[in-house]
């Protein structure tokens, strides 16, 4: 080095250079940097023997599967706390409720959880209320009172009261989103949508076609815009 | 102790020459500061959503698509590292070389996307994934990121800087 007694003079007033405290520094910021990593890539792994809510499907990407002997099939990968999602839900939601109940598709909800605590609670929640027969019901529900997102709102409580309000029993609910019964469930669904290529929500698959909407002059948050894409697969 | 510059003897202790050092000492501190600082925030922000730091890598569209998920799920607590020895000022010659290194990669990935078109965010700060093209921001990615690697290349050529842990005991 250039020049010397730069620099502050902590640790004694020694000349003697100090490698130690660097070399701890270093040690310590690795530790961290490593247990960080490797947690997040294991808690983001796929795992086996997870409970499945009624109707999830592990060849549908985990999601909940609506007319599973139809075709075409239709996945659509939603984070509830994504206000894209609400747009196309608004949009859209209607249209998908008369596919299923008229069997024109098979009609897969993969529900992703990557915005936050919010959606994770939310997210359990929809496992829960498929439990009681009432995803599509639950998912409805929660974006018309849908908050902004990361706003801490959707806790578990508050997503309890949300559930009762719209029906359902208030003690199985609660019962079963308390114990967290569903949370592998959608580690599994976001390392499905990771092998799809799933980079955003909403993203519509059709027969394991991604059709991004404002991509290629596709625009599904009208519903001409969604019903041309439909037709494209025979979907009136 | 005396040094020979310019064939003029001069003490170190010359307030010019000192003078000169003190200066790009704090030269240093503000590049391991701007460098460190950029980068601990950006990968502190990622760290809680990690399926969309996955998906804004997958979304560059360069590795395959469980790489980049892996990529994605470990960038950010290494830039968490980085930045902390950065700022601590640890090993900063090798610090500053591996942030520079870092930046001129992310530069290469941001003009490989905008070069085949692809409408991105670089999700440098959480966010990314597809967006519309009106609202890429390709150019200031990159002078941003160009900006960084100064800093980088600058503590790799002279690691020397203010208030660094690697001054302990000089």
């Amino acid at each position: 080095m250039a020049s010397k007694n730069r620099g502050p003079q902590r640790g004694g007033r020694n000349n003697q250079p100090d490698p130690i405290t660097r070399w701890i520094v270093i040690g310590m910021v690795s530790l961290v940097v490593v247990i960080g990593a490797v947690f997040t890539v294991v808690s983001n792994r796929s795992a086996s023997n997870v409970a499945l809510p009624p109707g999830a499907s592990a060849a549908d990407g985990y999601g909940i599967v609506f007319n599973a002997d139809k075709s075409p099939t239709i996945n659509i990968w939603e984070d509830f706390q994504c206000p894209s999602c609400k747009r196309f839900e608004d949009t859209n939601g209607a249209k998908i409720a008369e596919i299923i109940s008229q069997g024109k598709a098979k009609v897969v909800y993969n529900t992703l959880s990557f915005l936050g605590p919010e959606s994770v609670v939310a997210g359990m929640g929809g496992g829960c209320a498929a439990d009681q027969g009432k995803f599509r019901e639950y998912s409805k529900f929660l974006y018309d009172n849908q908050e902004q997102e990361g706003s801490g709102t959707w806790d578990k409580p508050y997503i309890i009261s949300m559930a009762t309000a719209m029906g359902l029993d208030e003690t199985k609910f609660a019962a079963c989103l308390n114990t967290d019964k569903y949370r592998k469930w959608l580690t599994n669904v976001s390392a499905a949508g990771g092998e799809a290529n799933i980079n955003g929500t909403p993203t519509v698959v059709i027969d394991g076609n991604i059709i991004e909407s404002d991509q290629q002059g596709i625009n599904y948050y009208t519903p001409e815009g969604f019903n041309a894409q439909l037709v494209k697969y025979g979907i009136n | 102790m005396n040094n020979q510059v310019d064939g003029v003897k001069v003490s170190s202790e010359s307030p010019l020459l000192s003078k000169r050092v003190e200066l790009l000492d704090w030269l240093g501190l503000f590049a391991r500061l701007t460098l460190g600082g950029v980068v601990f925030v950006a990968g502190a922000i990622k760290i809680p959503t990690p399926y969309k730091a996955a998906a804004a890598m997958r979304a560059y569209e360069l590795l395959p698509n469980s790489l980049a998920s892996f990529f994605g799920y470990i960038l950010p607590w290494f830039e968490v590292g980085l930045g902390a020895l950065l700022i601590l000022g640890v090993f900063t010659r090798l610090s500053g070389l591996v942030g520079a290194l870092l930046m001129v990669l992310f530069i290469g990935a941001i003009a490989s996307a905008w070069a085949r078109g692809l409408s991105i965010d670089c999700g440098c700060f959480g966010g990314g994934g597809e967006i519309d093209p009106s609202e890429t921001k390709y150019l200031q990615e990159i002078i941003r990121d160009i900006g960084l690697a100064i800093c980088g290349f600058y503590l790799y050529y002279r690691p020397s800087s203010r208030f660094a842990l690697d001054n302990r005991g000089k």
